[in-house]
């Protein structure tokens, strides 16, 4: 039987249906074809952020890598061939995909106001303007710039930061930057990987 | 294994009168595996003899059961391998030799009857602890490590008893032997980067997936048993051909090609 497997793709397509290399004839295999529903997914292995342990995960986002498209994230579980975890996943990790897909999610900045009892939108201007000016009252009223003993310490001890697991490199040098710049000694974040 | 080789046909039957578009596929191949049974079974139940890995000393045991083989293929097969099925069993020792050998030194997806006989043949080999001799293939994490032949079909199954996910083996197409292999990789080309890997899959066929890559242009059929436990990865493959038809639309090559020619 003389045939190449360049030959039996061309049969194959000519026409639609043709026969296989091994003279199946592939007419009703085409028609089915033809109402499947095709959808494209993508794997990436990753890194799940929320503890030291560094368990690699597999991220499956939809999408077809068209231009217009924007990819979503369907589905992350185990990565079954990192060999910290093997496939497996605490529950907070099995969860990861809602950290990144959650419609309970904010989308845009709150303020609960002293004495209320519930929270506010507010938009990102007076967000930002709001907590300019209370780290600046904050600041001057409580900076520190030399100890008891005379030494120049410059700290400011009426200001915190907590930064949270999921936070990227790039906020985090900020977030250093930033607090540092003002004296902030009281600096802490979640991220452990 | 003789339960493995019940376990595939039971799929099959199973999943005949279920099928749509693969209904004849599926009824070929499920009387293509009990032919293949008997090769195996006949090769198992010789007293005083195993098989030694190397074809050309083992044929002369292994041509008796062949007639047997050819004809369940001209009796249920398509017109064309009905046709080389009668031809072949006209043929004399020395023609078949020839072909078995030919394909033992350099196996291709396209010789029918030299990779459907020789399967279960391949597969006594393993299972008595013999290895296959004298065949020039190529060695690498992507090739059989049994019998270096091309996978024929992936699948993803729990290894690890608390994870959700599967790990990935191939099936060689060639033995019928599995071995590991990671989840985000071709299968052909060893791409890992995973824009160049898409994974394409249709509700009609919930546990079936394409694994393609885009660098070499070339796909596996992965069968997720962690959703269908009870899926033979070879059987469900097959009837899993309409997707076949759809990656070849869209220019991918097949790695190796199955027993029904898709």
């Amino acid at each position: 039987m003389e045939v190449s497997r360049r030959t039996f793709i061309k049969t194959t397509l000519i026409g639609g249906a043709g026969v296989s290399v091994f003279g199946f004839s592939l007419a009703p295999v085409y028609a089915q074809t033809q109402g499947l529903k095709i959808a494209r997914t993508t794997e990436t292995r990753s890194t799940c952020p929320y503890c030291s342990v560094s368990c690699g995960v597999i991220i499956h986002t939809l999408g077809d890598k068209a231009k217009n498209a924007i990819p979503q994230v369907v589905h992350v579980e185990g990565d079954p061939d990192h060999p910290i975890n093997r496939g497996t996943l605490c529950p907070k990790g099995a969860s990861l995909e809602q950290d990144i897909v959650n419609e309970r999610r904010l989308l845009k900045p709150q303020v609960r106001r002293p004495g209320s009892d519930h929270w506010d939108d507010i938009s990102w201007d007076d967000a930002v303007n709001e907590i300019a000016r209370w780290t600046k009252k904050t600041r001057d009223e409580t900076f520190i710039d030399k100890d008891k003993n005379g030494y120049t310490v410059n700290r400011l001890e009426t200001i915190g930061w907590i930064g949270g697991c999921t936070d990227t490199n790039e906020l985090n040098f900020l977030a250093v930057k930033t607090m540092r710049s003002m004296g902030v000694c009281y600096f802490e974040t979640q991220a452990r990987v | 294994m003789t339960e493995w080789w019940d376990k595939q046909i039971r799929r099959a039957d199973e999943l005949i009168p279920k099928a749509n578009g693969s209904k004849e596929l599926l009824t070929f191949y499920a009387q293509l595996l009990r032919a293949q049974k008997d090769v195996y079974d006949f090769l198992r139940s010789r007293q005083n003899w195993l098989p030694s890995g190397e074809l050309e000393a083992d044929l002369r045991m292994l041509s008796v059961a062949l007639s047997g083989f050819l004809k369940i293929v001209e009796r249920h097969g398509p017109a064309p391998l009905a046709a080389e099925a009668h031809e072949l069993s006209q043929a004399d020792a020395q023609t078949i030799a020839e072909r078995m050998l030919s394909y033992w030194r350099s196996p291709s997806d396209i010789q029918f009857f030299e990779k459907a006989f020789l399967q279960p043949y391949l597969r006594w080999v393993a299972d008595s602890g013999a290895k296959p001799v004298g065949r020039e293939v190529s060695a690498g994490e992507r090739y059989c490590p049994f019998c270096g032949g091309n996978p024929q079909v992936s699948f993803l199954q729990n290894k690890e008893t608390t994870a959700e996910s599967g790990n990935r083996d191939l099936i060689c197409g060639t033995c019928l032997s599995s071995w590991e292999f990671r989840r985000v990789v071709c299968a052909n080309c060893g791409e890992e980067r995973p824009a160049k890997l898409g994974y394409f899959h249709s509700p009609e066929f919930d546990h079936i997936r394409i694994e393609a890559c885009d660098t070499c242009k070339h796909y596996i059929k992965g069968i997720d048993l962690t959703r269908v436990g009870f899926a033979a990865p070879l059987v469900d493959e097959i009837d899993g051909a309409p997707l076949d038809l759809w990656a070849r639309e869209h220019g991918y090559t097949k790695i190796e090609l199955n027993l029904v020619g898709v």
